[in-house]
């Protein structure tokens, strides 16, 4: 499970760096989604146990012993729900953006400064 | 009591339920919405009544679980207080953004519910991941509504928004997962009992993550650059809602988690919370933009609430410590009235420059608002700032944090230079545009107005509790009534305020004792004379009858206090007062400003010094424990001195006084001249009667002071005599005056005081004489140019032998009461051999004839211009008073045993040895001899003398006319070129060459020009790119990971 | 100190006797003005037949009440200074009405007059009174340094700052005069006294009275009388000041006419040698000169 959470630290990683060097808005959002990605797949692979199977309570697994810890799984399907609410909105705004200057390109919204 | 699950189920039940509401129309909608924030208000403030009341803490859990087996929420009387504030801002916010909610479609009252559900979800919430969702929610419908104006500045400022707290909460997921990893828990509280630093580097540094998501929330210098973006572009409601509501839910976060912070992590929030108050305020100086200036404001006062925390929990209170609620509830509460006041303010005034906000004058209760959100930001008194910043110091104080302090003060004081600059801006500025003003904006800023006043009356009443500052409650409350009465004419105010306030003096004067007695006399009966003035102005004259009360409740209260909070409130309310008194004169505004801030920072600096005093003397407020000072008497004795000596205006810390009593209304100028000025003296007087000897290494400090006053005196009166202003001209004497009074207080003997007091006492006489004589002039003549006047004599000669005597008495010329100050000049350096200083004392008093000549010339004798020849003597309302102040002058000349006598009494409680020796009228020290009684009669007999042979020789002189006098062979009938009034010492000014140079103005102009110079550099950092601001966000985290890590 | 009312008679007695003093004083000076000058110059007695001259004018006009005033100030201010000194060592009598005040008194009264005289001639509204009482209040207050540093001087030196004390305590011979107890305070007195007394180099506040225009223009005929009077008697009482506190004082009218002669013939004889100052040069000369020589005279008085 050690490769899901370099995976997850990788993933951060490269989304911040694409929030900061992209100058397009679109692909700055992106950024920030595989960020937020990334970061998810730390969550899961914190709550991993090894040899243990998913938190799901059927006749498969017998007791509680045999599943991993069922908390990271649920807070990041929360998590993910948040992700989605966050870019959904950062992408509207994106659009606003667009109609508002017809431009993407980040550096045409400094209007406000110092 | 109601369930506060209630809160949650209603904000989220009619959120939803209020599109279909819409169906219905917008007037229910509109009803169910407020309800919906009403109940939400009415449920958090029931609990706060309850639970202060002693209700037990409730505790909500999840399906029934105990924690950690379920998310749990908590109503607790912290969460109450910040519920209800929240929830009240809700409405108000609610009321001031009816119109946007009315003209937009539902969604954006949803969405302002949401908002308020999240926050108090934030609020409530004991659980690390519910927060996190909390926080997302209220984050998500915040930068909704941000942009709910849906042009290009609020949307883009919104993106940033986004993206910032898209960030921080990426940050505070990661963190809390991480502390889930190593604690297996999600409850605040037992996470905090299952930490265990020790266990490795990367428990740290979860925390620090966590911590760091948190303060980002919080914007941080210089990681805020899209926070100020959203204060300068969104609606001023929705702004109003962030920089009060969202920061009050986020701060109280902070609260919840600092119980996971260790020693390090608790330095590096304070730390950084310090940083952000100073740096925010600097780099506000330059702002020019209202919004974007509150926005600085706002940073600043949400990083001083937790660095105060902060400093609290390192400082060994408890999160639930009363001084803790009381300090950082001050703070809240201060900033979150003020903050939404202002924001709310900033939307109705609809103008983006903060010095285009005049129009506020067009309604006295938004100015007053605006007035006092101003004042509670810049920390006075009565307002909540102030008691908790007073309480801050102290027990800052008391654990020796003095650095923290340093940077707190520095950073208030770079507060008031921009918050004075606007509101005086905003007082002054001519000619404004009327706003037009709507219940509905107005309503909650009123709201607020009151709120803030009655929890300054609140937390006073709590930090004062035991000492009996009622001594101010009266006065204070009359204050208010005037303000209630402003409505009525100057008559029946001028009246009122005489009558009360010697009823007040009668009530009082009995009460002191000692040195107290003579300022008694000075501060209290010379205020009721020059109340007498105040007759000849008509109409309402708005402001100005509370505001001087206030001035005189805070000398008075300076007689009365017993401890250093009472004096030191008593010294802000008397600086605040005369502060408003000064800002009436027509150019007043940049002087008065002045004024301020030389005020505030000697107040700082003198807060210190309490602050000192209270961490040596075993935490004790009482003023008497001056005299029993264990240890670092020198930086107290110092400190308090440098506060004193800016409100006597000693040389280097002057430069306010010109402007500012040459500035002021015509019976102001006297107020603060003649009577003001001697506060600084009173404080000397407490402070150095307490400590009779102080040094600091080898430098002996009286001896310094006594250098000091004596330039002061020199150069004082050397700056006078360059005056073409008549006012100035008295002003910079008062300068040279006060120098006087600081050198006898420095010889630190019976005569050097006996001749403090008679300066002060003389001064209070002549000064306060002369500015209404001059006054009077002015006001008849209407400038204040000397060479613009001339020949005065005859249209008004009571006012000549006022400025007579006056100038008299001034220059110390026998028989009048002056010389008695100059006699025993001489004596007390004598006595103290301090021979050099007193030369330079007696010369530099010899330049004052320069002055007092050209006064008395230049505007009384002389060629008449032909625009004044109708000019009438000055109204009775300011002779009346001239003419007592003569009389007094009189008495005490011919008699000055009746005063010097008991003052001598007095002193000799501190200094026994050395006084005068007084047989009949002569008084007589080891060197010489004086007797005030027969110099006026051998005087007055020769003057008698040669006036009878002059006029029984010369008794047929004939009167001529203004132009018969023999210039260049015919009569000048121009009285403007034959008048030699403009630059009368030119060429004392060439033969003295640089000692007449302004160094001093220069010495503080570019200290000025540095401060405002750097702040417009670094906030360059902000250049408006998003991009630019997420990497300010990653920088910030990395350079305070290895600082905290390190540290 | 009790006041008696024949002190009064007494005052004006030695009042009389210093204003013919100054009237000769006065004519001899300015026939040795004029000798140095290769002229023949007046008769030592003009001063008086000018001052019965000018009283017995009656064609006068007024500016005004300050106007008339103006010269009954000044010569109160010059007669103050001189009743307010001592003059015969001893003498209960001639002690005129120094129980009044010590020499902070006398130093303070010299004001009176220089006060009273610029308002007065203020009121006359001539442009000229206006630049000489400029110039003149300019150049006392820069003159006064070494002035105001010597009696500090003396005052350290005898511990007393009573003109009757400081005159006991030279008593008993020359040698216990200031003149060689203090040599240094002295000097300054004397340089002091140079500027006390308006003459070259530092009369140039007098140069609009040459200019025959300005106060004495307008102040003529018993004004004028009043102000000459004034003029014999305010620089008499001045020199009996410093006769007293730098060289004895004395203890009968003979010897104090003596000094009073000899010392007035100091600022004559500088007066006749010396070009005049323009006033800026005047100020910073007494802040050049004057001023580190007061210091010096000062510290070395307090530390030797």
């Amino acid at each position: 499970m050690l490769i899901i959470t370099v995976l997850g630290i990788i993933l951060v990683v490269l989304g911040l760096w694409g929030m900061l060097t992209q100058k397009n808005i679109i692909k700055i959002i992106i950024g920030f989604s595989i960020m937020d990605t990334g970061t998810h797949l730390l969550i899961v692979s914190i709550g991993y146990i090894k040899d243990r199977t998913a938190p799901i309570m059927d006749k498969a697994v017998g007791n509680a012993s045999q599943v991993i810890d069922p908390v990271p799984s649920a807070l990041v399907l929360t998590a993910i729900v948040i992700g989605l609410a966050v870019t959904a909105l950062m992408l509207t705004y994106a659009i606003k953006l667009f109609e508002i200057r017809k431009s993407l390109d980040i550096n045409d919204f400094k209007e406000l400064k110092w | 009591m109601v369930n506060p699950i209630y809160i949650f189920i209603i904000a989220l039940g009619v959120g939803f339920l209020l599109s279909l509401f819409e169906k219905a129309g917008k007037i229910l909608t509109m009803t169910v919405f407020y309800s919906a924030l009403a109940i939400m208000t009415f449920i958090s403030g029931q609990w706060l009544i309850a639970l202060i009341r002693g209700t037990e803490i409730m505790t909500l859990t999840t399906a029934g679980f105990p924690p950690p087996f379920s998310i749990n929420l908590r109503m607790g009387l912290e969460e109450a207080f910040f519920t209800f504030f929240i929830n009240s801002l809700g409405i108000l916010a609610g009321i001031f953004l009816a119109p946007k909610f009315r003209s937009e479609k539902v969604y954006g009252m949803v969405l302002y519910l949401m908002m308020f559900m999240g926050m108090n979800g934030l609020v409530m919430t004991r659980d690390m991941f519910n927060l996190f969702v909390f926080m997302e929610i209220t984050s998500v419908a915040t930068v909704s509504l941000i942009a709910i104006d849906r042009n290009l500045k609020s949307v883009s400022a919104g993106f940033k928004y986004v993206i910032a707290s898209g960030l921080a909460s990426t940050f505070f997921l990661l963190g809390t997962i991480f502390l889930y990893r190593f604690t297996g828990l999600l409850n605040i509280e037992m996470m905090a009992e299952a930490l265990n630093y020790a266990s490795g580097q990367a428990v740290f540094l979860s925390v620090f993550i966590l911590l760091i998501s948190i303060i980002i929330e919080l914007k941080p210098f210089p990681a805020n650059g899209w926070a100020l973006d959203v204060y300068e572009a969104a609606d001023c409601g929705v702004v109003s809602v962030i920089a009060a509501g969202v920061s009050a839910a986020m701060l109280y976060v902070f609260i919840k988690i600092s119980a996971l912070l260790n020693q390090n992590l608790m330095i590096t929030a304070a730390g950084i919370g310090t940083v952000t108050f100073l740096f925010s305020n600097l780099l506000a100086l330059k702002q020019d933009n209202a919004r974007r200036l509150l926005g600085y404001s706002s940073i600043g006062q949400i990083g001083l609430i937790y660095s105060a925390f902060s400093f609290f929990r390192l400082a060994g209170f408890t999160p639930g410590d009363q001084t803790v609620l009381l300090v950082v509830g001050g703070l809240f509460v201060n900033h979150f009235f003020a903050k939404a006041g202002l924001f709310w303010l900033a939307g109705i005034v609809k103008k983006d420059k903060s010095d285009e906000w005049a129009g506020l004058r067009s309604s006295p209760l938004l100015l007053f608002a605006f007035a006092v959100f101003i004042l509670a930001l810049a920390g006075l008194p009565p307002f909540p700032g102030f008691f908790a910043k007073w309480q801050l110091v102290m027990v800052l104080s008391a654990k020796g944090m003095f650095p923290a302090i340093g940077f707190i003060l520095l950073g208030s004081f770079l507060e008031a230079i921009y918050l004075f600059r606007w509101l005086g801006k905003v007082l002054k500025t001519d000619p404004f545009e009327p706003i037009k003003i709507k219940p509905w904006e107005a309503f909650p800023v009123a709201v607020y107005l009151l709120a803030i006043i009655l929890t300054g009356g609140f937390l006073s009443g709590i930090i004062n509790q035991g000492s009996s500052l009622s001594v101010l409650y009266l006065p204070v409350l009359f204050v208010i009534v005037l303000f209630m009465l402003d409505f009525l004419p100057v008559l029946v105010k001028n009246s009122l305020v005489i009558v009360v306030f010697s009823y007040y003096t009668f009530r009082i004067m009995p009460q002191l004792s000692g040195y107290r007695i003579m300022f008694g006399i000075i501060f209290l009966l010379g205020g009721i004379l020059l109340f007498i003035p105040g007759y000849i102005k008509k109409g309402r004259r708005l402001g100005f009858y509370p505001l001087a009360v206030m001035m005189y409740v805070g000398l008075a209260g300076l007689l009365l206090s017993e401890n250093t909070l009472q004096f030191f409130t008593s010294w802000e309310l008397m600086t605040l007062g005369s502060y408003f008194l000064i800002i009436r004169g027509k150019k007043s505004e940049p002087h008065a400003l002045s004024y301020m801030l030389f005020s505030m920072g000697g107040a700082f600096v003198m807060l210190l010094g309490f602050g000192v005093l209270y961490h040596v003397n075993g935490h004790l407020l009482e003023l008497a424990t001056l005299a029993r000072i264990p240890d670092m008497t020198g930086i107290i004795y110092s400190l308090l001195t440098l506060g004193f000596l800016t409100k006597m205006a000693s040389i280097g810390l002057h430069i306010w006084l010109p402007g500012a009593h040459g500035e002021a209304e015509t019976d102001v100028s006297p107020m603060v001249s003649a009577i003001l000025l001697k506060a600084g003296m009173f404080g000397m007087v407490v402070l150095m009667s307490a400590i009779p000897a102080v040094k600091i290494g080898f430098i002996d400090i009286p001896y310094v002071l006594g250098w000091l006053g004596a330039i002061t005196i020199f150069l004082g009166n050397l700056l006078a005599i360059y005056q073409e202003d008549a006012k100035r001209l008295l002003a910079y004497s008062s300068v040279g005056n006060l120098g006087y009074v600081l050198f006898g207080l420095a010889l630190m003997s019976h005569l050097g005081w006996l001749t403090s007091i008679t300066y002060a006492l003389n001064h209070f006489l002549f000064k306060a004489m002369l500015f209404l004589a001059i006054g009077g002039v002015v006001y008849r003549v209407g400038t204040k140019n000397m060479y613009e006047m001339g020949g005065l004599i005859k249209n008004m000669p009571i006012s000549f032998i006022s400025v007579l005597i006056g100038i008299i008495a001034l220059s110390g010329v026998p028989p009048l009461s002056g010389f008695a100050g100059k006699w025993l000049t001489y004596n007390a350096i004598l006595q103290k051999g301090w021979y050099l200083q007193g030369a330079v004392v007696i010369i530099g008093g010899l330049i004052a004839f320069l002055y007092c000549f050209r006064l008395i010339y230049a505007v009384f004798l002389g060629q008449i211009k032909d625009r004044n020849r109708q000019v009438k003597e000055a109204p009775l309302a300011l002779l009346i008073p001239q003419v007592i102040l003569m009389i007094a002058i009189m008495v005490f000349s011919v008699l000055p045993g009746a005063v010097l006598r008991p003052v001598g009494k007095f002193l000799e409680n501190i200094f026994p040895a050395g006084g005068l020796n007084w047989q009949a009228g002569t008084a007589f020290t080891e060197y010489g001899y004086w007797n005030g009684y027969w110099i006026m009669m051998v005087t007055g007999g020769m003057f008698m003398m040669v006036l009878i042979w002059l006029l029984f020789i010369d008794r047929k002189a004939q009167k001529v006319k203004q132009f018969n006098i023999v210039y260049a062979a015919e009569r000048p009938f121009r009285p403007e070129t034959t008048h030699v009034g403009y630059n009368f010492f030119a060429h004392y000014r060439k033969a003295l060459g640089s000692l007449s140079r302004p160094y001093v103005t220069k010495f503080w102009d570019t200290l000025t020009d540095i401060t405002h110079s750097s702040a417009d550099f670094i906030r360059k950092l902000y250049n408006g790119n998003g991009q630019t601001y997420i990497f300010h966000i990653l920088l910030f985290v990395v350079v305070v990971y290895f600082i905290s890590f390190g540290g | 100190m009790d006041f008696k009312p024949i002190q009064i008679l007494y005052a004006l007695w030695s009042f009389s006797i210093i204003l013919n003093i100054g009237l000769v004083l006065q004519g001899i000076v300015r026939k040795i003005g004029a000798r140095v000058g290769r002229r023949y110059g007046i008769r030592f007695y003009q001063p008086y037949i000018d001052i019965v001259k000018n009283y017995s004018l009656r064609s006068s006009i007024t500016h005004g009440v300050m106007f008339y005033l103006g010269p009954v100030f000044r010569l109160t201010g010059g007669m103050g200074v001189y009743f307010f000194t001592p003059i015969i060592y001893g003498s209960v009598y001639f002690g005129n009405f120094s129980f009044a005040g010590d020499i902070v008194l006398v130093l303070y009264f010299i004001f009176f007059g220089s006060l009273g005289m610029a308002l007065g001639a203020g009121e006359g509204g001539h442009p000229y009174s206006a630049i000489g009482v400029g110039r003149g209040l300019a150049q006392v207050t820069a003159a006064e340094i070494p002035l105001v540093m010597a009696i500090i001087g003396v005052a350290m030196h005898y511990e007393s700052l009573s003109v009757t004390e400081i005159v006991a305590a030279q008593q008993g011979g020359i040698m216990n005069w200031t003149l060689m107890t203090n040599p240094l305070i002295t000097i300054l007195g004397l340089i002091a006294f140079l500027g006390a007394m308006m003459r070259s180099p530092f009369d140039v506040v007098l140069a609009p009275q040459e200019i025959p225009i300005g106060p004495p223009t307008e102040y003529h005929s018993s004004f004028l009388g009043v102000m000459q009077t004034n003029r014999s008697v305010f620089p008499m009482a001045k020199t009996v000041l410093f006769v007293n506190i730098f060289f004895g004082g004395a203890t009968n009218w003979a010897a104090m006419i003596l000094k009073i002669f000899l010392l007035y013939m100091w600022p004559v004889v500088v007066g006749v040698v010396f070009p005049r100052f323009r006033v800026d040069q005047s100020i910073r000369w007494w802040y050049k000169y004057a001023l580190p020589l007061g210091v010096v005279a000062i510290l070395v008085t307090q530390y030797f």
